[in-house]
């Protein structure tokens, strides 16, 4: 057999009381695509980080085709010819893709017309579209990362490590990045591509190899794996992929959202013409590559951003009044008597207060009930412990802060405390993302017993085949426009796709 | 397989898992302890001096007689007072470098009342009022900064800064308005007969009654930040303002009364250093008081129990320093190198108390 | 936490440990019943005027063989009567300070202590506040001034008699701190030993507002060059005038020391306090167990008024042996530097004169200072109360 060209052996990182890998072994072989797959926090991204230089391993040793290395920095994995493609892309705003391309390379004397020539002639080899002088700011999130891509190739990467590359993908863009990544297996090229969705890796990899929790679980061909069977290595138990959905019965509008209009900070505007309405007993998703405004419409709704026009209605159950939340603070909000729950997207940095226990997160919402200037910290605990023995949290104890938590706990936490306060509103907006299979389903099962009390729940995912399973309806959003609803009961994947990326192509013509 | 050459670090950088409290304190003296050593190097380089007895004279100078005890108490109960006045604000996360002026404002209200006041209300009348101005003097000093940032979102830290050269331009102008004799710039002791507007001695101690003011308000401040409604909204502003206004908290409304407080706080400070210890005031009476309490503050965690021994080791360490300086004729700054060395020690020792070096063993060659 | 409360108890045990061993080492070598002294000064040997009394208070206590302690950048506060106290605490039987705004603190230490000597330079208060430990000390600064002056006015007189300009542009330019008595009483002993000598002499006074700012000092000197003045004096701390004159090539008499290392070209001369005597005095007064003055005024008789040496390159033909001369009849009496018959106030001659000598906030005139013919500064307390504004004197401004 052929020498491979990286071998990890024993590999072992660990964090504080956290061990992201645990005596991790790995082959990867010339003109071979390996999926490393694994749930969120299975340590994969740390794997790959000490590959390409960014962390070092506590124990354990690296062999680039047969020969042991240390890598210590970026610049050594470069040596190498190792080149990774981050998460979050690492490029230079203001500069255009040969300026990024270039950045960095010191090899003498500069000579821009050679490197313009010798980019044009690595993005025809592998096929990628893009124009060399747009700027970075101009780019779409598809187009920056191939401009990573052509970077790491550039300085001379022939193993190309990829984290998580199609989480900001719209199917088609997915689809193009594989035919990339076909090429340059032909080419030789060796490639690592970080996922957690099973049909990217059964479509596109030749090998998988899967980590669950820190440890190496194992590799298997991919012609002799199917969805199942990884999942079990991912999560080691069979899992029913099936979401329970119930039908909604007695639903009546609850929350109408009519022609909203939002300016972001920059004057730019992020919702145009925004209509809707969320029903009560049914959960409504939201749709969209993120960024199109999903985040600014739920704080809109929220009272945390102003909109410019148009008009967010409630018709409050108890009294049977309309109430206009335009314009209204928050607490305005609440003081009308709506119960509007909101599960935010970024949890530690507006749900909770990382550096905080559970019980003083769990205040946050009912810190101001009561007389008097101090605090009651009575109930917020008794209500800390319902939620960590109902959902299942784990933590040592109350006075824990939350920060410390892995994340599905931290959304456990911060999901258990906004049902606790009975919503007639509940939005939260990707609940599940970076969470396990287990805790994705504590999540899913609670948005669903809401909407069986009769909730209207707005639920804004990124997996489509969860929003399929889950909603009731499927609100698709685009470049800040509503382009469709469709019914979660009849609708296929390829069509939510379409309206997903139809304002980049269609100009925005929305014809819900 | 044959081992290449390569450049193995000797030394990464890891971060630790939480230890236990006992740990970390151990960490905490140990660096002290360091401290004293490499301190001990330098003395002996620089000067020849025994450290030990440098050492020895460093502790006489603290607290060698009754009476430096009571020096030393009374100076940490003023810097403590200081340092709890900027701990609201900065629990807020909100950069008060202004306290050094608004200390100085509290202190110029409680001098306008002695002077101007002293001989016509009589103490029980005068010395609540001087609180109540002084108070006000402060807060209002804070209070402009505290505007700027919520409504304009000015740099916070510019601006108090900048507020404390304000304060002592306007007191060296008071002080000169007032001077005893006229034009000589200095106030001198005020009402030093009739001691009207001087804070009483209790058990003939002329500065207990700062020590249990203090020793009070760091439990009030406690109590304010840990238990009160108003400290849980600092907190949660202080960690995360996105988190402050999802919940509906004014921010701004926040940001504004914690400054009062913070400016109130310090008002105090000055009247316990005019009406209670110097009965003067000159530009430099909050002696960089403004600034070390920052220092206190924060190796205290923003906690105001703490803050009594980090006070206290502060004060210790400048009066020790001092004593240096005197007995071993050895210049002012020498004593600041010292101190110096011994907060970077402590400062770093937080940085092992979160992270570990792990040195990498010596591999046999595969 | 059990283990943790061991180790904070035994550290704290060490510490104790530690401290009653420090207790125990001082309180050895205390048989003679010594003289101890502790002074306090305002900043550190990097000011030339505590530079001034540091340099005496060690050559007095080591020439006496007394222990001392010194406590240097001790602000105008409570800080002063801090260590004041505490150097009282450790035993000094004498404690002195050297800032004038350190008095009232003196006095409040003074207060608490009364078998030590509470010392104090500058101070105004001794002779009002009855005290029998608390003494206040000047020297008669403005006799050293007028033999400055004297200085002055040959090198006026050569200049004149060189063709350089007319006798009656003889203008001399000072460098003034404040409008205090202490200032007056210098300019005005300043120009008076050089009228004494150049009978057309006249004098522009330019004040700063500080007792150091190199800035405004040279500014203040270059004014007055520009102003036409022939020849510049000071009384301010710094470098800034003495090296505005070097520049502008304008003789130049300085204070506090000798300038001509930095200004050899038009440093002539300088006069300074030596606290030196002083110290001396108090020290024996204590190992003597006799009263120290309450207000005590060294004078050029004993030492506590010198002149540095006369720099021959800029000075005129023979001054060292003029001022020797002038000096003599200080000492002798029979020349005043304020005698009433040399100067004018708004034309007249002045027979009678109440100065502020009590220290009170609004300079309330109290004591009759015109005796036989002449001025009696520095007689009914040291600190200087000579602030007439005599004819032939223009301040450029009073502001401060």
């Amino acid at each position: 057999m052929a020498v491979p060209a990286i071998e990890l052996k024993g590999i072992t990182k660990t964090f504080g009381h956290v061990v992201a890998n645990e005596n991790v072994d790995l082959v990867v072989n010339r003109g071979e695509i390996l999926s490393i797959l694994g749930e969120n926090g299975s340590g994969k991204t740390t794997l790959m980080n000490m590959i390409s230089g960014i962390y070092y391993p506590d124990e354990g040793h690296i062999f680039i085709d047969g020969k042991e290395v240390t890598i210590s920095s970026p610049k050594d994995a470069l040596d190498l010819k190792i080149g990774m493609i981050h998460q979050h892309f690492k490029l230079v705003d203001v500069f255009n893709a040969t300026q990024n391309i270039v950045l960095g390379i010191n090899e003498g004397k500069f000579d821009i017309k050679a490197s313009t020539a010798k980019i044009k002639e690595t993005c025809e080899k592998y096929g990628f579209e893009i124009d060399m002088n747009k700027k970075i700011y101009e780019m779409s999130v598809s187009e920056k990362q191939t401009v990573e891509i052509v970077k790491a190739i550039y300085k001379g990467a022939d193993i190309l490590i990829l984290d998580e590359p199609t989480a900001v993908l719209t199917p088609q863009e997915t689809q193009k990045l594989f035919n990339v990544l076909r090429k340059m297996r032909e080419d030789g090229k060796s490639i690592i591509i970080i996922t957690h969705k099973l049909h990217e890796v059964l479509e596109i990899s030749d090998r998988v190899s899967v980590l669950r929790k820190g440890k190496y679980i194992g590799t298997i061909n991919t012609a002799d794996a199917d969805e199942a069977i990884l999942t079990e290595m991912m999560v080691g138990e069979k899992i029913n992929l099936d979401i329970e959905r119930s039908t909604p019965h007695d639903s009546v509008d609850r929350l109408v959202v009519k022609g909203v209009d939002l300016y972001n900070k920059e004057g730019v505007q992020v919702l145009h013409d925004i209509s809707f309405t969320a029903k009560s007993g049914e959960i409504l998703g939201i749709a969209g590559i993120s960024g199109s405004g999903q985040r600014e419409l739920l704080e809109a709704i929220a009272g945390l951003q102003k909109i410019s026009g148009g008009e967010i209605l409630y018709n409050n159950p108890k009294t049977e009044k309309v109430e206009d939340l335009k314009d209204k603070t928050p607490l305005q909000i609440r003081n009308l008597g709506v119960r509007l729950s909101f599960v935010p997207e970024d949890r530690l940095g507006m749900g909770l207060v990382g550096n905080m226990d559970i019980v003083d997160n769990m205040m946050l919402r009912s810190y101001r009930k009561g007389k008097g200037v101090f605090l009651e910290r009575k109930k917020p605990k008794q209500l800390a412990d319902k939620i960590i023995e109902d959902l299942q949290v784990v933590t040592p104890d109350t006075k824990t802060p939350v920060r410390r938590l892995s994340g599905g706990n931290v959304q456990k936490v911060l999901v258990g405390r906004e049902i606790a306060s009975s919503p007639t509103v509940l939005m939260a907006a990707y609940p599940v993302r970076g969470l396990d299979i287990n805790s994705s389903y504590t999540i899913y099962n609670l948005l669903n017993e809401q909407k069986e009390k009769g909730v209207a729940v707005i639920f804004v995912g990124e997996d489509l085949d969860v929003l399929i399973d889950l909603c009731d309806r499927i609100l698709v959003i685009c470049g800040g426009r509503v382009t469709g609803i469709v019914n979660g009961r009849e609708a296929k994947k390829e069509e939510i796709g379409l309206l997903m990326t139809k304002g980049y192509k269609a100009g925005g013509e929305a014809d819900a | 397989m044959r081992k290449e050459k390569t450049r193995e670090p000797l030394i990464h950088i890891a971060k630790r898992d939480v230890l236990p409290t006992w740990q970390s304190w151990l960490i905490r003296i140990g660096s002290i302890a360091a401290a004293l050593i490499f301190c001990a190097v330098i003395i002996v380089l620089l000067t020849g001096e025994n450290p030990i007895s440098i050492y020895a004279t460093m502790i006489k100078g603290a607290i060698g007689t009754s009476r430096r005890v009571w020096s030393m108490l009374q100076n940490v109960a003023m810097l403590l007072c200081v340092s709890l006045a900027v701990t609201p604000a900065f629990k807020m996360k909100f950069w008060n470098i202004g306290a050094e002026g608004q200390v100085l404002i509290g202190g110029l209200a409680t001098t306008a009342c002695m002077i101007l006041l002293g001989n016509s209300l009589p103490t029980y009348l005068l010395i609540p009022l001087i609180f109540v101005a002084s108070m006000l003097a402060g807060a209002v000093w804070a209070l402009i900064p505290a505007v700027f940032k919520a409504i304009w979102n000015t740099n916070e830290t510019l601006f108090t800064l900048m507020m404390n050269y304000i304060a002592i331009q306007i007191v060296s102008y008071f002080a000169y308005v007032w001077s005893v004799p006229k034009g000589s710039g200095a106030i001198g002791v005020i009402n030093g007969t009739t001691h009207n507007g001087w804070l009483p001695d209790i058990f003939g101690q002329k500065y207990l009654i700062n020590i249990l003011i203090v020793a009070l308000l760091t439990v009030l401040v406690y109590i304010y930040l840990k238990y009160s409604k108003h400290g849980y909204e600092i907190s949660v502003v202080g960690e995360s303002e996105n988190t402050a206004k999802y919940i509906g908290i004014n921010v701004k409304k926040v940001i504004i009364r914690t400054m009062l407080v913070s400016g109130a706080l310090c008002g105090v400070a000055g009247v316990l250093l005019v009406s209670g210890t110097d009965h003067t005031l000159t530009k430099d009476t909050a002696a960089g008081r403004g600034f070390t309490a920052i220092i206190v503050s924060w190796l205290a965690k923003f906690n105001p129990i703490y803050m009594v021994l980090t006070s206290l080791l502060i004060v210790f360490l400048q009066k020790g320093a001092v004593e240096i300086a005197s007995v071993f004729e050895l210049n002012d700054s020498f004593s600041d190198i010292i101190t110096g060395i011994i907060i970077f020690f402590i400062i770093g020792s937080e940085f092992f108390i979160n992270y570990k070096i792990k040195f990498n063993k010596k591999e046999e060659n595969a | 936490m059990k283990k943790f409360l061991k180790v904070m108890a035994i550290v704290l045990v060490v510490a104790m440990l530690g401290m009653f061993a420090a207790c125990g080492n001082g309180d050895g070598g205390n048989e003679k019943a010594k003289v101890k002294v502790g002074f306090i000064f305002l900043h550190d040997e990097n000011s030339t005027y505590d530079l001034n009394f540091l340099n005496g208070a060690k050559a007095a206590c080591d020439k006496l063989g007394v222990e001392y302690v010194i406590k240097t950048n001790i602000d105008e506060s409570n800080d002063c009567y801090e260590a004041a106290a505490d150097l009282a605490d450790q035993g000094c039987n004498i404690v002195f300070a050297d800032s004038f705004g350190h008095e009232d603190f003196m006095i409040q230490a003074a207060k608490e202590y009364p078998d030590v000597q509470f010392c104090h330079a500058t101070g105004t208060k001794a002779h009002t506040e009855g005290l029998a430990n608390y003494h206040n000390a000047f020297a008669s600064i403005y006799e050293g001034r007028y033999l400055a002056g004297v200085a002055a006015g040959l090198k006026l007189n050569e200049m004149i008699e060189a063709g350089q300009f007319k006798a009656e542009d003889a203008k001399i330019g000072y460098v003034g701190a404040y409008t205090y008595a202490e200032v007056i009483s210098g300019y005005t002993s300043f120009f008076l030993g050089a009228r004494s000598i150049c009978p057309t002499a006249t004098m522009e006074v330019q004040f700063t507002g500080s007792w150091y700012d190199e800035t405004a000092e040279k500014e203040a000197a270059t004014l007055l060059i520009n102003d036409g003045c022939k020849l510049i004096s000071q009384h301010a701390d710094s470098m800034g005038a003495p090296t505005a004159c070097e520049t502008a090539g304008v003789p130049d008499v300085s204070y506090n020391g000798s300038t001509a290392t930095q200004c050899p070209n038009t440093f002539i001369v300088s006069s300074r306090i030596n606290w030196e005597p002083y110290f001396e005095y108090i020290i024996n007064c204590v190992a003597d167990e006799k009263a120290i003055d309450t207000d005590w005024t060294g004078t050029i008789a004993t030492g506590s008024v010198v002149l540095t040496e006369v720099n021959e390159k800029a000075a005129a033909k023979d001054t060292q042996a003029k001022i020797d001369e002038v000096k003599a009849q200080i000492e002798a009496g029979t020349v005043k530097v304020f005698d009433t018959s040399k100067f004018t106030v708004k034309g007249e001659t002045l027979s009678s004169y109440m100065a502020d000598v009590d220290s009170d906030a609004d300079y309330t005139p109290d004591t009759e200072v015109i005796k036989d013919g002449a001025f009696l500064e520095s007689n009914f307390r040291s600190a200087p109360y000579f602030d007439l504004r005599i004819d032939g004197i223009t301040l450029l401004n009073e502001k401060y």
